[in-house]
């Protein structure tokens, strides 16, 4: 056991802790402190982005409206796009849940390297600039995809939307190295792969992801701001590119890119499922297995996109195929959660609420994918509203919804403190339901023909647009509950102890927030994390924390 | 549960999507039977799935009686249940495979076409041409019912700002197409219901984007015959001379805000939008450039306007790609003298 003779060095003989405010609070080394830079970072970049998305429903409210020029229009939802992808979900899954929970569950001190967690998170920040600032040079118009040739003959700043996605990526990259040096490196001994927590898992997978694939991102970007700034033409069809290339590649980031935005939600549900069920999670190998079955089979989809682009048949058949044959990893995960649920003491606490709101739109959204599919059908279906539906119910109600209902379930370990409960189950209702009213209706508009990405449409589509901006607007205002709750519990929030909900995984086993170097002693682990009812699996564990109830 | 999914099922298989969305082309119907046979499917597993979370969390939910530490069944798996959802899955999603597999087809399978013409997007306009018709036809797309088309879709290269990727789209057919530059990608369909139905561009292709639709016409033999041989006429004929001093101003200035103000500001000629501001287009000493130096005069502007114009400014569109008549270009000139400082 010598690995475990090192690790239980006191932290004493480790490092000093840092004294000065910037050391501590600005350009920390702490993966907790990086948490949360990420969450208040991609915080604002969501309220900013979410702001541009009202704004859109505003001017979408009539057929014929001028809350916003065309231009204006088609770069809110440009940059909407883009920062919701870039700046808010991955950052933020990755980033910020990644780093606050993922080392505490392997019984780490911290990242395998603290240095490029730091350098990786301030990337972030300048990146936002470049995005939001391209507004002063002329924001980009032609969607998150950017597709060229209309992508080229955009004003200057849609070079500055290069350069951000450009500094997201080499971020993006550089966690996923990170956390996967860490993942395969740090565990506290006896953490065998199949004793690791679920969302570590899916967090090993969401690292796999972004390291292979996000250089190809960076490829396509890179080959475009050459081209718009030096004009090398590699898409210009004119002087002898080809546009179809950009969509390639640009999909072989972004399918994968889709899994990074969901792989950590579905590790945040597996945590809290079991929690708040009170019994062993349904199937352990079947998701962790499943979770890597859809990483790699991500890499093999993506030409699913572009069934109207042109592609030969005996091109789209094998990608359909591919497509439909995800969707059987997928069930095997939603079953087993579903499962989870049976014969267990239910305690519906506000993280399991944003959990069933997950399990319900989530598989709404995995539907419709499937519905996408089908080429004859997708040829129908591509680049209406029922996409942007369809988009909305896999990254709204499945990131989104999971996002919430992990800081839910861990603001108590990052603060140490509770929040209000009454006001937890006001934002989950008002959100549900006005997400519901929001993006169902747009599959009915976006079957019976409104196109996406338009600022004025035929008016018979008019009593739906109002219905949905409306609705739009509350689920925007449900956000507001949240932030009142979180300001709330920073003042004055009931303090939590180590374990309010009673749960079994590392990160729980140490003081609410955690100390510095989070563990005195790595813990040495017996066995896997869900066995509720048997004795805790962790050896030295100080005694206090071992005595795991739930608060309520 | 079952008794829900059995209604929803039912739901599906009798709601009257050709009520709302009609079908009117040969590949419509099949599509449609392909979408009712997901949605068919999808019912039982989003009954079921919600339905079991709503139940569990009820039935199984901690009572004031249950202690602190009670926990549920221990239990972590169950081989068989596993077994069937994965086979169950698996084995829809073959079969929607195969029957995906055998509409696609009718898209991109070579058959017997009486009609082979080509479609060709341009920024925000779709052009069409008709074999044995000099000149092309915009926006206003006619077919002969029940006769198989085979359609050539590209987009413009001519110039390099026009050329962007538009998309051909006619929800009543679930017929469609990117209109890629430097691609030509033929597809299939048989309209099959006269009437009018819309074609919608889905591809973001700048400013006119949202504005970028037609209207495509399936009529009877005969009276597609008619038309094709007065458009025959008319490519005979020469073209239509601009009467400009009987123009009127406030039908013109209706016209501008319709068609002109996408790309053009009633404002000074710095004010652009894709082309110049045309607020002192007749004084203004920078606007002579666009009729070869010399100052314009309303004849250069009106030739503009019916022949379209390619060069330093930009490029615009010709009179029948923007869909005006000999006396809309007077009315816009009788408008444009209005603006005059």
């Amino acid at each position: 056991m010598a690995v475990a003779d090192v690790a239980h060095a006191p932290i004493g003989h480790i490092h000093p802790p840092p004294e000065t405010f910037v050391q501590k609070y600005v350009f920390s080394f702490d993966h907790k402190v990086i948490a949360v830079q990420y969450f208040i970072t991609t915080g604002l970049f969501f309220v900013l982005a979410g702001l541009l998305a009202e704004l859109m429903r505003a001017q979408l409210a009539g057929p014929n409206n001028h809350v916003l020029s065309v231009t204006t229009y088609n770069e809110a939802y440009t940059v909407h796009g883009s920062a919701m992808v870039w700046l808010v979900i991955i950052p933020v899954l990755t980033g910020a849940f990644g780093n606050l929970v993922m080392p505490l569950q392997i019984g780490a001190r911290d990242v395998a390297f603290p240095w490029l967690n730091m350098f990786s998170f301030w990337l972030l920040p300048p990146a936002g600039i470049f995005l939001f600032g391209s507004f002063l040079l002329g924001a980009p118009e032609a969607g998150w995809t950017e597709y060229p040739p209309i992508s080229l003959q955009e004003p200057a700043g849609t070079s500055m939307w290069c350069v951000a996605i450009f500094l997201i990526g080499v971020s993006s990259t550089i966690t996923g190295i990170n956390f996967l040096v860490t993942i395969i490196k740090m565990r506290a001994p006896g953490m065998t792969w199949t004793r690791m927590p679920l969302f570590v898992w899916a967090t090993a997978v969401t690292a796999f992801l972004s390291f292979i694939a996000t250089a190809n991102l960076s490829a396509a970007l890179a080959a475009l701001f050459i081209e718009r700034v030096f004009n090398v033409p590699f898409y210009d069809p004119s002087r002898g590119g080809s546009p179809v290339v950009w969509q390639h590649v640009f999909w072989f980031y972004s399918h994968p890119a889709v899994y990074i935005m969901i792989l950590p939600a579905f590790g945040i549900v597996s945590e809290i499922i079991p929690t708040f069920a009170r019994r062993p999670i349904f199937g352990y190998k079947a998701i962790a297995y499943s979770s890597t079955a859809i990483g790699l089979m991500s890499f093999m989809v993506w030409a699913h996109h572009m069934f109207t682009s042109g592609l030969a048949q005996w091109v789209q058949l094998p990608f359909m195929a591919l497509t439909m044959l995800i969707a059987v990893p997928t069930g095997i995960k939603v079953f087993s959660w579903v499962a989870t649920l049976w014969a267990g003491k239910i305690r519906l606490a506000s993280p399991l609420l944003f959990v069933l709101g997950f399990l319900s739109t989530f598989t709404f959204g995995g539907i419709t994918g499937i519905f996408l599919a089908s080429v004859p059908v997708d040829i129908h279906e591509h680049a209406t509203y029922f996409v942007v539906a369809h988009l909305h119910y896999v990254l709204f109600g499945g990131s989104i919804f999971g996002i919430f209902a992990g800081l839910y379930f861990w603001w108590p370990k990052m603060t140490g403190r509770m929040l209000d409960e009454r006001l937890a189950k006001l934002h989950f209702w008002l959100m549900f339901v006005s997400f519901n009213a929001t993006f169902l209706p747009m599959h009915w508009i976006g079957l019976f023909g409104m196109p996406r990405r338009v600022a004025t449409y035929d008016p018979i589509y008019g009593e739906t647009n109002l219905f949905i901006s409306i609705s739009a607007f509350v689920l925007g205002a449900s956000f507001i509950v949240f932030a009142y709750n979180a300001l709330k519990s920073a003042m004055n929030g009931e303090a939590s102890g180590p374990n309010p909900w009673g749960a079994r995984t590392l990160e729980w086993m140490i003081p609410s927030p955690p100390p510095y170097y989070n563990f005195d002693r790595i813990p040495i682990v017996l066995a896997g994390p869900y066995d509720y009812g048997q004795p805790l699996p962790y050896r030295d564990v100080p005694p206090e924390y071992l005595t795991a109830r739930p608060l309520h | 549960m079952g008794v829900i999914s059995a209604l929803g099922m039912w739901g599906v298989v009798v709601f009257p999507i050709d009520h709302f969305l009609k079908e009117a082309a040969q590949p419509a119907g099949d599509i449609d039977w392909l979408f009712r046979f997901m949605s068919f499917f999808s019912v039982p597993i989003l009954v079921y799935v919600n339905g079991f979370l709503i139940y569990f969390a009820i039935r199984y939910r901690k009572r004031p009686a249950d202690s602190m530490e009670a926990v549920g069944s221990p239990i972590h798996d169950h081989h068989a249940l596993e077994a069937w959802w994965t086979a169950i899955p698996a084995v829809l999603m073959l079969a929607l495979g195969l029957l995906s597999y055998r509409v696609l087809p009718e898209y991109y399978g070579a058959q017997a076409s009486t009609v082979t013409m080509e479609a060709i997007g341009h920024k925000w306009d779709f052009e069409f041409r008709y074999p044995g018709l000099k000149q092309s036809v915009y926006n206003d797309l006619y077919l002969p019912v029940n006769v198989p088309v085979t359609m050539d879709i590209t987009s413009s290269e001519v110039k390099e700002e026009d050329a962007v990727i538009h998309s051909f789209w006619v929800p009543e057919f679930r017929v469609k197409q990117d209109m890629v530059p430097g691609m030509v990608v033929p597809i299939h369909f048989t309209p099959d219901v006269v009437g009018t139905y819309r074609i919608i561009c889905t591809e973001f292709c700048g400013l006119g984007h949202s504005d970028m639709w037609g209207k495509v016409h399936v009529v009877s033999q005969s009276d597609f015959d008619a038309w094709f041989s007065k458009q025959q006429h008319q490519a005979a004929s020469a073209g239509p001379s601009v009467q400009l001093n009987h123009g009127d101003a406030a039908a013109g200035q209706a016209l501008f805000q319709q068609k002109c103000s996408t790309c053009h500001n009633a404002a000074p000629f710095d004010q652009k939008k894709v082309g110049p501001g045309l607020a002192d287009l007749f004084d203004d000493p920078k606007h002579p450039m666009l009729v070869d130096g010399k100052k314009a005069d309303p004849a250069d502007a009106a030739a503009i306007l019916e022949k379209g114009y390619s060069g330093v400014m930009g490029t615009m569109p010709n009179m029948q790609a923007n869909g005006l008549s000999p006396a809309d270009i007077a009315n816009l000139i009788a408008y444009l003298q209005t603006l005059r400082k």
